[in-house]
């Protein structure tokens, strides 16, 4: 099996264009959260909150590149510039077909899909669509747009799988650069926030609906006070690459890929499942090759609902014990769902590359059933060799991924 | 309507969905090899003149003949004289 490495990161989040946006509001402990009043319209909606990023210098995409892509395509364009720039990788060896594109969303641009059927269904009339909207609501908006946009044509794929739609973009370009079918895979994830997607967590009653009049405290992780997921958007992209490839062109490593896995709950299309998560990080470690107490971070997935925390903290509980230090993102960004295990995995490489463990924000007093594993509640001095990154789906899917500093 | 008002309105249409600049849009400009449209551009140009003239063109055979800016302005003239008003 070939070694791979991550050589160039890119984002667009909440806290604004760029990885050093997203690395300056978590390093300045802020929140990105904010009352939506433009949701207002929407009957029955109970969470008014979100974390939504700002669209920003869009028509620097070419409009034949960008007339296809909806929001969320757009950030994960501007992500995967980054990325890209970031990792030196030219355009001879983007176009070789030896690079591919895979790119996770829950779904494609809600903006998008919404304007669709308004314009069709109350007359049920077509002829008002234009050629575009398609492209930019199916599910693979993302992927096909941005290959497109960078001319990428080896593997083009999209995973969509919720929140786990973007570790499972990292973990099949894993896996299909150590069997030698591509060098080097442009994988991540993009989301848009949307009334209709908080709205699908909000009849489910998983979305917070306690701090509308409190939105920074609102997205609050393993807190007693938790009461469900804030959305946030944006797009994380990350670009493996075979590691002698990498070498060859000496390439800038963040840190190598050891191991992945991605498991079905089986079980409940809501629900988490702590036996289920159990499995996947225990495949994941032996994945890696690597036992549990040589971990030395886990970002966890934890998106504050009643539920799925408490699993979680059972499941590493079960397998790390108090031993490794943990946090999520979700406090400072939302739940950014599709691109979250992105965006997160990109934090969590700035924090092995700096030698500290950013805190979970809100996490005032842990939930009586969240405790027995190593909450991290403010900055920690830690070297973080290998770190672990969760994420677990609605739909029962679970993703985890290791890394390892080199 | 007066000619100069269709030209308008069909200008605005290329500078608000194709995003070209005003001074490009001359009647002997030919719509792709001049001004960069393709045939998913023609799809939107067509559901955008059918907002602006409130028509219904999409099957609209003529549509196929028209390759320059004043290809369209002429065309619109003829919607015109059948009977279409701007909305």
């Amino acid at each position: 099996m070939k070694r791979v490495v991550i050589t160039g990161v890119g984002a667009i989040s909440p806290f604004g264009t760029g990885v050093h946006s997203l690395i300056e509001g978590i390093e300045g402990g802020q929140c990105a959260v904010k009352y939506m009043d433009e949701w207002n319209d929407y009957i029955g909606l109970n969470s008014m909150v979100a974390a939504p990023a700002v669209l920003k210098n869009e028509k620097d995409i070419p409009r034949r590149k960008r007339r296809s892509m909806g929001k969320m395509s757009i950030f994960a364009a501007q992500a995967a510039e980054e990325a890209v720039k970031d990792s030196a990788l030219n355009k001879d060896i983007l176009t070789s077909g030896r690079v591919g594109c895979i790119i996770g969303s829950t779904i494609g641009s809600p903006e998008a899909l919404t304007e669709t059927y308004e314009a069709i269904l109350p007359s049920k009339d077509i002829s008002e669509i234009t050629s575009m909207e398609f492209f930019k609501f199916v599910s693979h908006t993302a992927a096909m747009n941005v290959a497109q946009f960078l001319g990428i044509s080896g593997c083009v794929m999209a995973t969509s799988a919720a929140c786990a739609s973007s570790l499972q973009a990292l973990g099949t370009g894993f896996d299909l650069i150590r069997l030698g079918r591509q060098d080097a895979v442009l994988c991540g994830g993009t989301e848009e926030v949307h009334p209709t997607v908080t709205g699908i967590f909000d009849v489910l009653f998983a979305t917070s609906t306690k701090f509308n009049d409190r939105p920074k405290e609102s997205s609050r992780p393993f807190d007693v006070d938790r009461d469900g997921v804030v959305c946030g958007e944006g797009s994380g992209m990350i670009i493996l690459e075979e590691y002698e490839h990498a070498l060859k062109r000496n390439a800038k490593i963040y840190a190598e890929v050891v191991g992945y896995h991605t498991c079905g709950t089986g079980n409940h299309i809501s629900q988490s499942n702590k036996d289920a998560m159990i499995i996947c990080m225990n495949e994941a470690l032996n994945n890696a090759g690597i036992l549990p107490e040589h971990v030395d971070y886990i970002s966890a997935h934890a998106t504050a609902t009643k539920q799925g925390d408490v699993e979680e903290a059972l499941a590493i509980r079960e397998i790390f014990g108090e031993s490794v230090p943990v946090s999520s993102l979700k406090g400072h960004i939302g739940h950014t769902l599709g691109a979250s295990g992105a965006i997160e995995l990109i934090a969590s490489l700035n924090m092995m590359k700096e030698g500290v463990i950013y805190p979970t924000l809100n996490l005032k007093n842990v939930a009586p059933e969240c405790e027995g594993i190593a909450h991290v509640r403010d900055f920690e001095k830690k070297n973080i060799n290998i770190l672990v990154k969760n994420c677990f789906a609605f739909g029962g899917i679970n993703a985890v991924l290791v890394c390892k500093k080199i | 309507m007066k000619e100069q008002e269709i030209i308008d309105i069909v200008n605005d249409v290329f500078e608000e969905s194709f995003e070209i600049e005003k001074e490009e849009l001359q009647a002997d400009k030919n719509i792709f090899a001049d001004l960069g449209l393709d045939s998913l551009d023609i799809v939107d140009l067509v559901v955008a003149l059918q907002k602006k003239f409130n028509v219904k063109i999409r099957n609209d055979e003529r549509i196929r003949n028209i390759s320059t800016m004043g290809d369209l302005y002429d065309y619109v003239a003829l919607l015109k004289k059948e009977g279409v008003k701007p909305v």
